[in-house]
């Protein structure tokens, strides 16, 4: 009856084989999750930078850092989040038509066993999360001053793509880490305290 | 004896007693939400292939809504603005007079485009929400912006008609073709926010749309390619 008690996961590693215990004490367990995330975003703020010597147009510029930082917002959120730091987040909208954001995070103790990034992938996912933000304003100032009111409205494109997914993987990490159940923004919070089944991922 | 029993008003209470014979039963059901967990497991591990041809079909799904607006949810609940992305850039591009390198062309800068239909549609949210509407920020954007897909529409085949000539039979047809298709724009958009308004309000919304989308159905009329 004691032994019922005692269900705590052990982890017998005689099962795990070769290729398995090699996954499991990688430096990068997700090595192209890991490049995809960073690309997109360097190679737009190289274009920002080059963009003179692409293309003459203005029109082709924008729309291929725009491509770009679209396809970099995509990845981010649906892919790299949760394969490289176990977070996630997105919006729904309920049957009464309430929108509702809700932050999750993959619990720490549960990662044991699963596919969730190393400590350097974390690293990398969170300084090219922080970094490409912060040169994106850098060129807000930087074109605002130069009055090149044309590639502000680019700039302003791209700091709004990028800093949602910042938003929202920081607003994760918060939830993750105080312990709470994910933070949920609705406009009838009243509604949300009926509604148990957002809970902290635990996997 | 009734005096003495009316004057303590809860005498009665301590005879009550429920028989234990009576079953008490009810249903207090909380989703735990493990089948929900096993969706997200489900949508972890898939390929990236199939998350992106799952996204690729929910705008595509979107469109033919636009096409045949009927009072159906579906860009209401699961709303997204890659469509609006791929029509502002597409219809800002067709806007373009086709000169590659120069943005002097008389006609609307690329720029410009993005910034009116953006701004625009940003406006519109607010004005709506400051009414009282119940239709959240990103569900009208997504309205709005999947809703400009018969000017888009109109852009093309207006531009088909410039090849042809730039005479009174093409500014006619071209003014019916933009004309059929704004009022399409504006009666799909309509037809989806003002469910979610009060009815004394409804104009009031609707006003604001229909001046966003005559802006973008002007600036597809007067377009004229250089020469």
């Amino acid at each position: 009856m004691t032994m019922a008690d005692d269900t705590e996961d052990v982890e017998l590693d005689f099962a795990a084989d070769e290729q398995e215990r090699a996954r499991r004490s990688a430096v990068i367990r997700h090595p192209l999750a890991s490049f995809f995330h960073l690309f997109f975003r360097v190679v737009a703020i190289v274009v920002y930078l080059l963009c003179d010597w692409i293309s003459k147009s203005f029109a082709s510029c924008f729309v291929l850092i725009i491509a770009l930082l679209s396809f970099d917002f995509w990845s981010v959120k649906n892919v790299t989040g949760r394969l490289l730091v176990g977070l996630r987040w997105w919006n729904q909208i309920d049957e009464d038509g309430r929108s509702l954001w809700v932050f999750e995070a993959k619990k720490l103790g549960a990662s044991r066993g699963s596919n969730t990034g190393t400590e350097a992938e974390a690293r990398i996912f969170w300084l090219g999360l922080i970094i490409c933000p912060l040169i994106w304003t850098f060129f807000f100032f930087t074109s605002l001053f130069s009055l090149k009111i044309k590639w502000l409205s680019l700039v302003v494109a791209s700091i709004s793509l990028q800093a949602a997914n910042l938003y929202g993987y920081l607003r994760c990490k918060a939830g993750g880490q105080n312990g709470q159940p994910p933070d949920k923004c609705s406009f009838s919070g009243q509604h949300l305290l009926q509604r148990p089944d957002i809970i902290f991922g635990i996997l | 004896m009734a005096a003495a029993e009316d004057s303590r008003p809860f005498a009665g209470l301590s005879d009550v007693s429920i028989s234990e014979d009576i079953p008490v039963e009810g249903d207090i059901s909380v989703p735990v939400g493990s089948s929900r967990r096993d969706d997200e497991l489900s949508t972890l591990d898939e390929p990236v292939k199939e998350t992106i041809l799952r996204d690729l079909r929910a705008v595509g799904n979107k469109f033919v809504h636009v096409l045949y607006p009927k009072r159906s949810s579906a860009l209401l609940r699961d709303w997204d603005l890659w469509g609006p992305l791929l029509l502002c850039v597409t219809l800002a591009l067709l806007l373009q007079g086709g000169a590659a390198d120069s943005d002097d062309q008389g006609g609307p800068q690329f720029a410009e485009v993005f910034v009116i239909i953006w701004f625009g549609s940003i406006i519109i949210t607010l004005n709506s929400k400051l009414l009282g509407g119940t239709i959240s920020f990103f569900q009208s954007l997504c309205v709005l912006g999947y809703c400009i897909m018969p000017l888009t529409v109109a852009m093309a085949v207006c531009r088909l008609v410039l090849l042809g000539g730039t005479g009174m039979v093409s500014f006619a047809v071209r003014l019916a073709v933009v004309t059929a298709s704004f009022g399409w724009s504006t009666f799909a958009s309509t037809a989806f926010l003002t469910d979610s308004q009060p009815p004394n309000r409804k104009a009031l919304v609707v006003y604001p749309v229909f001046l966003f989308y005559f802006v973008i159905g002007w600036m597809v009329l007067t377009f004229s390619p250089s020469q």
